[in-house]
């Protein structure tokens, strides 16, 4: 397995994998190098990569220039969650009923619901905003929280959908022969299987709602209390000036959670991928 | 008393009609063995039986109750899947509960039950273990072992064994054996060959196309095979067939003319030909003994098996012909062998696969 490559391959595999991750990593590392940097080294002409006085000052400051941004990291992760959450409710069962049984419109609604995917919340603003004035939601946790949910639960299906086609339709039909009701068999057989299928899916709808809440959080909610972390950042561009190193100092600092998730979770989302071969 | 009754049974998957108006009486306590090439429906039927597949027309008795629409578990059946179907990520132990879980027994008759399976089963050592750390002949007890603590009425396998190597195959076999007799249930098993159906059977359906050729007993299969699908099928190696012209017929049987020249006169009873009839003239390699009989092939292959010598070769006419001959005959590859057949030996299929009945063969026909 592992001689499959000659070296020269396998150079060339790590340069273009080290080429892919500085393109998706640099930004990053320059986010990282500007909170460090004096805000008037930002300016300076020509660009100087290197500053000599770096600091961690803008990590301690942004609190003071933002005094809601703890609040905002909360939100931001507290939204995520509620979504991410009643998004699994909605979905574990929807997968399993599209993966496993048969009913009219079958076919065609999962169409819709790919199809709903391609519409961005951009273009539903409207729509949205008078559903949620009529709900009496706007300026609530939930004026971010339910569409946010609305536009996860197809991509969710979709995913969880194939993982749980994998999962041999004889463990079921076992199950059924032995008594076992359907909610027994999801609850005792399905979902402890699909479990690397179930983080992978939840990991993704949970990233995916913290990148969605921004355009939700604009329009949808006035109140600052509720804000989060992207809509947040707002504050750091003042009258005078943008404090650019806070900025990107408070974006890493909101970025930390999910990060530790991933990282936590990561031999979770190996295993999902190579799991699920369950008879041989 | 668990006996197992279908009455025409008839299924269709949209306009594909795959099993034929099967009607078949299985005994208490009898082993049967549907058997057939793939795709005959041996699954289908099996899973109209466990209630996993609706049957299209026709009714399902066990113990002489219509249980057609009832649940698997109120008919009183258990399965045990080609796949084993155990579920990985519980123990042995939670594996062979998992019936008795469903059904909410209490933990000392359970603890019990599993017990006393794992112990006919030799799983006793293995309960803490997953199925993932198991060989398979262990995985494919602990299948049987979830399928014997609920106490069925009757057993399904579907093929059980299919999935294990040759030796492993032998031994399980003699352990089904073994079971059946020490559970005393009926029990019907789905194989596609026929070594299988031949050891273990007490009666062997044959099904062929999703209807039946025959149901009954092995040595009634081997001697008295219905059809030449059925004569084809049950015997190893397979039964030639020679085709062959009506001369006569007359209170001493049938005489045959077969293509090359050799003519026999077969005792059989001869109604339904006719002089000049097409017929074809059945005969089994182990049936052949060496000697100037008036078959002569051309070796071309041989396999010593040590016991027996199976000779692969052609008649004149080109017509292959196998041979099964003692171990140390006297054969080349190459050479023609002159080969001897008792006439009482043959079958005859008339034109449509249909027997003509032997009248000096084995009465080994209740
Ligand atoms: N769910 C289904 N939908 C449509 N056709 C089916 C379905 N299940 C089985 N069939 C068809 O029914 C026929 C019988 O299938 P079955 O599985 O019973 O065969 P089998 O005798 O068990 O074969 P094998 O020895 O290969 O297991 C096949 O032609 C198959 O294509
Ligand atoms: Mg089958």
């Amino acid at each position: 397995m592992m001689d499959r490559y000659t070296k020269l391959q396998t150079a060339g595999i790590y340069a273009a994998i080290a080429v892919f991750l500085i393109f998706i990593l640099l930004p990053f590392f320059e986010m990282f190098m500007a909170s460090l940097r004096p805000l008037e080294h930002l300016f300076r002409s020509p660009y100087q990569f290197w500053s000599d006085d770096f600091s961690f000052q803008a990590y301690s400051d942004m609190w003071v220039t933002v005094p809601l941004l703890g609040r905002y990291i909360l939100n931001s992760v507290y939204i995520a969650s509620m979504v991410t959450l009643l998004t699994m409710i909605f979905v574990v069962p929807a997968a399993y009923a599209y993966a496993r049984l048969d009913f009219p419109f079958k076919n065609a609604t999962l169409g819709i619901f790919l199809g709903v995917n391609m519409f961005t919340g951009a273009v539903l603003l409207i729509p949205l905003y008078r559903v949620l004035r009529t709900m009496g939601l706007l300026n609530t946790y939930w004026a971010m929280i339910v569409p946010g949910v609305a536009f996860l639960i197809p991509t969710g299906i979709w995913l969880l959908r194939s993982y749980l086609e994998k999962i041999p339709r004889e463990l079921e039909e076992a199950a059924y022969v032995d008594g076992a009701s359907r909610m027994y068999t999801l609850r005792r057989v399905v979902l402890p299987l699909a479990t690397p299928g179930l983080i992978v899916v939840g990991v993704a709808v949970f990233i995916g709602a913290y990148a969605q809440q921004f355009l939700f959080a604009i329009t949808f909610n006035q109140k600052r209390e509720l804000q989060p972390l992207p809509a947040g950042l707002f504050e750091f561009i003042g009258y005078q000036d943008v404090t650019w190193n806070q900025m990107m100092a408070a974006a890493l600092t909101g970025i930390l959670p999910v990060m530790l998730i991933f990282l936590f979770l990561q031999k979770y989302l190996v295993a999902g991928l190579t799991a699920g071969a369950v008879k041989e | 008393m668990a006996t197992l009754d279908l009455t025409s049974i008839s299924k269709s998957f949209g306009s594909a009609k795959v099993l034929h108006d099967i009607s078949l009486a299985i005994e208490d306590k009898e082993f049967v063995v549907f058997v057939g090439p793939s795709g005959c429906g041996k699954s289908t039927l099996l899973r109209i039986i466990a209630g996993l597949e609706e049957a299209t027309s026709g009714q399902i008795f066990i113990g002489g109750d219509d249980v057609s629409d009832a649940h698997p578990v109120d008919r009183g059946i258990s399965m045990v899947f080609q796949s084993y179907a155990l579920y990985p990520h519980l123990s042995v132990y939670e594996n062979i509960a998992f019936p008795l879980r469903v059904q909410k027994m209490d933990k000392p008759e359970m603890d019990a039950r599993i017990k006393r399976a794992a112990d006919i089963l030799q799983l006793t050592d293995k309960l803490d273990l997953k199925p993932g750390q198991l060989s398979g002949g262990q995985r494919q007890r602990v299948a049987i072992g979830r399928s014997i603590v609920r106490n069925p009425r009757v057993f399904l396998f579907d093929e059980p064994l299919s999935n294990l190597d040759a030796a492993l195959r032998g031994d399980m076999r003699v352990e089904l054996s073994q079971l059946h007799r020490s559970l005393d249930a009926t029990m019907v098993y789905v194989t596609h060959d026929q070594v299988e159906a031949m050891t273990m059977a007490d009666r062997i359906v044959v099904l062929n196309g999703g209807r039946v050729e025959q149901f009954g007993t092995p040595m009634e299969l081997y001697h008295h095979p219905k059809t030449k699908f059925v004569a084809s099928f049950i015997g190893q190696p397979n039964m030639n067939l020679i085709p062959a012209t009506v001369l006569g017929t007359d209170a001493t049987g049938l005489s045959v003319e077969m293509e090359g020249g050799h003519r026999l006169v077969l005792p059989v009873e001869a109604t339904s030909v006719a002089t000049g009839d097409r017929v074809e003239v059945g005969i089994r390699p182990e049936h052949v003994t060496p000697g100037d009989g008036g078959f002569e092939i051309e070796v071309n292959v041989l396999e010593r098996l040590g016991g027996v010598s199976i000779t692969y070769g052609k008649l004149r006419d080109g017509t292959r012909f196998c041979a099964s001959l003692p171990g140390d005959a006297r054969v080349t590859e190459g050479a023609p062998l002159s080969l001897a057949v008792a006439p009482e030996d043959c079958h005859v299929f008339d034109a449509s696969g249909d027997v003509l009945r032997r009248k000096a063969a084995p009465a080994l026909v209740a």
